[in-house]
């Protein structure tokens, strides 16, 4: 092998350091021919689909959730479902002393097992088979419309149309949050998430709002352009101040709106668009975070991304199921699957290291995960953590 | 990841991204920390390194050209997907065939927002990253396939109205009588064999999210769209609530300029709203009047904020910002702060925002205190309250209106004789946009049939209206967005000037839906 001359090398050795100092890497993957790296999260290979002829009382549903015990609750237009060990639904309704039929939200108390029912008329509990229901005319409920509602603790929290109730379950007194005593600019809020000591809540046109019940103090995230016209730069915040839904997820805030989708972690705002990422649409309306990874419901169908790599769920116009991966700077891996979603319109979502489920305008989905799970991998360090 | 860039918009050319691409973690731990070593001793490393062996130099030469290579500014995130490998796929449900993935399409000018004049559009030299309403959002969730509700008897419309006891009340009834009026005609008018409509009407409370539990028991009632209503906080929540239950909702009333900007597509707004008033105002004042130091004194409250918001950003735009901008409450008497305040200004106009009979008080006082400013203000103070409380000192007062109320087109003398004769007074233009909404939504069932997701279909879709209120023009955020008219206090009474011609530039951003 020869050598370089001697005298050039000082040279060479200065220009190398320079240029690796001074010039940007590549994003991951980009002068690769080929990512062969598995994907973050699993890939679906089949809906299994439950509709009015399955059983469902209405072919719209706006909630899934399985609670820590295995069951899985489905929230329709028509009444609260249990799904029984046989596979079959069961109905709970008005006449079972639920809040009201249509039921738009769902959350479990991780010390109780007592599940919380949010309603288009009022907060129901479903504790041990008896139910009791929360009204604005008989609690300290803000409005009866109850968008979001999370277990932090001691407190229900409810996101509702005339601002946020917390209820503290040890002495059943009521606090509400509106914009008499917060930074908020009207009260209407739409979905809430318990983070460790905080609370999120999604309000529309406040965008998100950070509060420490501890501390009392109010922190608001706002999309910075302060115009709907258009997103003037990405990822400078918020995507926009209209939250339809937010969740949390090991120190990652996730955000829907109908103008995008972000994202909030230590690094700071990630935004997403329609038509410049592989967000399927820009109406967002529902995100489940899972082992570091966002399932979003749109009205176009569900994503699954780490912010990365992506895998679209979507249905063509002849409704065939349609599978979409990208990874970053690979061509996108499309495909039509055997089975699709039972609707591209998802109101809701509940993945665990099993399964994931869809809450569809046109019944309830089961997306059954290929064989090769990362979710079924070894723990990692941090899981053990 | 960036792949922004910012074109401008009157040379298009492209200026370099904002930021830098991202990198790789560990090869940005590894930069880092040859940096750190380079910037201490970078002479020392070059000689270190220099003495080692001529491969580690081709190493690290080969390093530095992978990135060079690779970095590439302005790599996309998210590559053009290479030729459809299976050409027999069909395109995503809800896009038609063809239509590009995103509704980024740029457009210049830029129009299907609002009828914003150019020279009044934010941030108007560069393209930022992303526009909105540049297309109407589709609802994509299923129902039109629904099949009747078994034993229908009517076809039930709600009305959402302001208490009658709260300070939108007295408006709210008149409303009310012109959507009474139009569903009476309706149903006279029905063919044997033709269900009759059916109002439902609900008001609603001065208490926040009164009406989501209104538009609720809309849904309970089954009802196949709906009405109203004044109050701006009220409509906002009943929208929301529109989005779960899936109920069509036409606005006839509330002027927040914020209300269709929520992109849910259950809405039609027949109401020319505040930023409709903004723009008239903010070029009558600065052009047509050469206004220079501008004050503005509204309501202290959520329509007074909004209301003025974007005169004062249009204002700010054409090169004279607010000199003054000023509140008080509801109800107020003494005002004389704000009077001094305002009086130091030495002000060429102030534009005013609230109740009429509020401002005409102020008016009076402003007067006597010897402001000079000319005064302008929105729609409201073309009620008789505002000229009773002002007196003498309404006169010259120019407010913008939504149309010339005494004009003698055959649909508006027609309506205005078949209202007297139906409640014995003339109708103002709450009662005329209620009859024209109501009528909307009449054409809708009357169209679609008793199926919410189909009429929900028909009015998300019109272009163009023509009711008793005039022509109409809706834009992307299903916005009422035709040129209004002006109206001047002059002599004890007011005289309107005719609305601006529909130029060729706003048909043509109907043509670019």
């Amino acid at each position: 092998m020869n050598s370089a001359p001697p005298a050039l090398r000082p040279f060479a050795l200065a220009l190398g350091l320079v240029a690796l100092v001074a010039w940007p890497s590549p994003p991951a993957g980009a002068a690769a021919p080929a990512d062969h790296s598995p994907l973050p999260f699993p890939l679906i290979e089949r809906f299994e689909n439950y509709g009015q002829a399955e059983g469902m009382p209405s072919a719209k549903v706006h909630s899934v959730f399985k609670t820590s015990d295995g069951r899985l609750w489905v929230g329709t237009w028509n009444g609260l479902l249990l799904r029984e060990a046989d596979g079959r639904f069961r109905r709970i309704g008005p006449e079972d002393g639920l809040s009201h039929e249509m039921v738009l939200c769902l959350a479990e108390d991780p010390t109780t097992g007592d599940l919380w029912i949010g309603t288009m008329r009022g907060l129901t509990k479903y504790s041990g088979g008896r139910i009791t229901a929360y009204t604005q005319t008989n609690s300290g409920l803000p409005n009866n419309v109850v968008y979001g509602v999370d277990v932090l603790g001691d407190t229900v929290w409810a996101a509702t149309a005339a601002g946020t109730g917390a209820l503290n379950l040890k002495t059943g007194a009521w606090k509400l949050y509106d914009h008499t005593n917060t930074v908020m600019h009207e009260p209407w809020c739409y979905s809430i998430k318990g983070a460790q000591h905080l609370v999120y809540i999604g309000v529309w046109g406040g965008g998100i709002i950070e509060h420490d019940p501890k501390l009392g103090s109010f922190k608001e995230y706002r999309d910075p352009d302060r115009d709907f016209h258009y997103d003037l730069v990405p990822d400078d915040g918020p995507i926009n101040d209209i939250t339809s839904w937010l969740s949390w997820e090991d120190g990652v805030l996730w955000q829907c709106t109908y103008f995008g989708f972000s994202r909030r972690d230590h690094r700071g705002w990630k935004t997403w668009i329609e038509g410049k990422s592989p967000l399927l649409s820009n109406f967002t309306q529902f995100v489940w975070p899972h082992r570091g990874v966002a399932w979003i419901g749109t009205d176009r169908g569900a994503s699954v991304t780490d912010g990365n790599a992506w895998a679209n769920y979507s249905l063509t116009d002849s409704g065939e199921g349609l599978i979409e991966v990208h990874r970053p700077n690979q061509p996108v891996e499309r495909r039509v699957l055997a089975t699709a979603l039972a609707n591209g319109f998802v109101l809701g979502i509940h993945v665990d290291d099993r399964e994931a489920w869809f809450a569809t305008s046109r019944g309830l989905s089961r997306g059954v995960f290929a064989a090769d799970n990362p979710y079924q991998r070894p723990a990692t360090v941090a899981e053990v953590r | 990841m960036c792949t922004h860039s910012f074109r401008h918009r009157k040379t298009g050319s492209l200026r370099p991204p904002l930021a830098l691409a991202p990198m790789k973690t560990s090869l940005r731990d590894l930069r880092f920390r040859l940096l750190a070593l380079g910037l201490g001793n970078l002479r020392d490393l070059v000689r270190r390194f220099s003495r080692a062996e001529p491969a580690l130099a081709l190493v690290l030469a080969f390093a530095a050209a992978h990135s060079l290579s690779a970095a590439g500014y302005g790599y996309r995130e998210k590559p053009e997907p290479p030729a459809n490998p299976e050409a027999t796929l069909s395109p995503p449900a809800g896009l038609p065939p063809g239509a590009p993935p995103g509704t980024n399409a740029p457009a210049d000018p830029y129009l299907y927002y609002a009828n914003t004049p150019d020279e009044m559009i934010p941030f108007r030299n560069i393209e930022p990253y992303f526009r909105y309403w540049t297309t109407r959002l589709p609802f994509r969730g299923p129902g039109r396939d629904y099949p009747v509700s078994p034993g229908l008897e009517s076809l039930k419309v709600g009305l959402l109205s302001p208490a009658s006891y709260g300070p939108e009340g007295a408006r709210g009834e008149r409303t009310r009588h012109g959507v009474e009026l139009a569903f009476e005609e309706a149903n006279a008018a029905r063919r044997p064999g033709e269900l009759p409509f059916e109002l439902v009407y609900r008001e609603d409370s001065p208490q926040w999210g009164s009406a989501a539990n209104i538009a609720v028991e809309f849904a309970d009632e089954e009802v196949l769209g709906f009405l109203g209503t004044i109050d701006g906080d009220a409509t906002h929540v009943a929208l929301r609530a529109t989005l779960k239950l899936e109920i069509y909702m036409i606005n006839t009333s509330d002027p927040d300029p914020t209300l269709t900007e929520t992109q849910i597509p259950w809405l039609t707004r027949v109401f020319p709203d505040d930023r409709q008033q903004c723009f008239r105002l903010a070029d009558l004042v600065v052009r047509r009047h050469g206004c220079q130091r501008i004050g503005v004194f509204r309501e202290s409250s959520r329509p007074g904020r909004v209301g003025v918001m974007h005169f004062n950003n249009y204002i700010r735009r054409l090169g004279f910002p607010p000199v003054q901008h000023l509140f008080f409450k509801p109800g107020d008497r003494d005002v004389r702060p704000q009077i001094e305040a305002l009086k130091a200004a030495d002000l060429d106009a102030i534009l005013f925002y609230g109740q009429p009979e509020d401002v005409g008080r102020f008016v009076r006082q402003f007067r006597a205190a010897g402001i000079q400013a000319k005064f302008f203000g929105f729609d409201r103070l073309k009620e008789d309250s505002f000229k009773t409380h002002a007196g003498d000192a309404a006169e010259g007062t120019i407010i913008t209106y939504f149309f010339n109320p005494q004009r003698t087109d055959p649909p508006w003398i027609e309506f205005v004789e078949r209202f007297r004769k139906r409640w014995g007074h003339p109708p103002d233009v709450y009662a005329a946009y209620g009859y024209d909404g109501a009528q909307m939504m009449i054409q809708a069932v009357n169209h679609a049939g008793p199926n919410r997701y189909l009429i929900r279909d028909y009015l998300a879709n019109l272009d163009t209206y023509d009711g008793v209120t005039g022509h109409m023009i809706f834009d992307g955020r299903w916005d009422n967005i035709v040129p209004i008219s002006l109206a001047e206090f002059k002599n004890g009474a007011w005289h309107f000037q005719p609305a601006p011609p529909i130029t060729p530039l706003e048909q043509q951003k109907l043509s670019q839906r």
